[in-house]
């Protein structure tokens, strides 16, 4: 167990591996708990994932000309 | 037929092979490279000189990383040297805004219009905030969470160490967080 208690910079510090990546670590299960009890923290976690889902669902698709040219560019026609 | 043959083909010197790994990956790249330039004849330009590059070393490619690792190399080093090159635009460092995590944008967004916002008007909110974005920043963010790269991998395609990506991936996500809440705040 880690001496020192979890605080919301911590959380701030760790939401990388919180997003996506499995939270393993006795440091991360603590911030975990942690953000099971903070409200702060939790708007937080929620705000940047939406954030990343937004982004996730706005893409752009090359036209099929502009793939047809691509090839002939390369000669991979 | 699976990529590891394709990819066995192609540095053979089998052009068909080579072109279908062309047409795997044309959409991806376009999309990422359109997301960091933010400009369609720029995005296809950077698109043009990443499969030019693959092309010209595919016989150098020693599979000790994913096809995509690789063009996402290639790609980042083409939208670096375009950003190097672009002295027109100021953009924000994270790096430097102090204002990241004040208290006001520590909102609850389910008080924010989001789910009835338009996409249209969305996608303007999300342009302006990712647009004023630091490339170094931009590319991080985009590689990591919206391609899904691991953090080891953008580490990898970008040469920054894992503590590196591990910051800027905060920062920018902290930052696209605040302008997003400025914006619906309004």
């Amino acid at each position: 167990m880690s001496e020192k208690k979890v605080t919301c910079g911590d959380v701030m510090n760790h939401i990388c591996e919180s997003l996506g990546e499995e939270l393993a670590t006795q440091r991360c299960k603590e911030i975990r708990a942690h953000l099971k009890e903070c409200t702060c923290c939790q708007q937080y976690f929620e705000s940047v994932e939406m954030t990343i889902d937004f982004y996730k669902n706005y893409n752009f698709t090359a036209s099929d000309d502009v793939c047809k040219n691509l090839l002939k560019k390369l000669n991979l026609e | 037929m699976d990529e590891q043959k394709l990819i066995e083909l192609a540095k053979a010197g089998d052009r068909k092979a080579l072109g279908d790994l062309v047409k795997k990956y044309t959409q991806t790249i376009y999309n990422f490279a359109y997301k960091i330039c933010r400009d369609k004849e720029k995005a296809e330009n950077t698109m043009s000189e990443t499969f030019f590059s693959m092309v010209k070393a595919i016989h150098q490619f020693d599979g000790n990383s994913k096809l995509s690792t690789w063009l996402y190399r290639i790609v980042v080093n083409h939208c670096f040297m375009l950003a190097r090159a672009d002295k027109s635009h100021l953009f924000n460092d994270p790096e430097t805004d102090e204002g990241l995590f004040d208290d006001r944008y520590f909102t609850d967004w389910s008080s924010l219009p989001l789910k009835n916002v338009e996409n249209e008007e969305l996608r303007r909110v999300l342009d302006d905030a990712v647009s004023q974005l630091a490339p170094e920043y931009r590319i991080v963010f985009m590689l990591r969470d919206v391609e899904g790269n691991s953090t080891e991998e953008t580490a990898e395609i970008t040469g920054l160490t894992i503590a590196a990506v591990k910051s800027r991936l905060h920062r920018a996500r902290a930052f696209l967080r605040k302008e997003i809440t400025k914006a619906f705040q309004k």
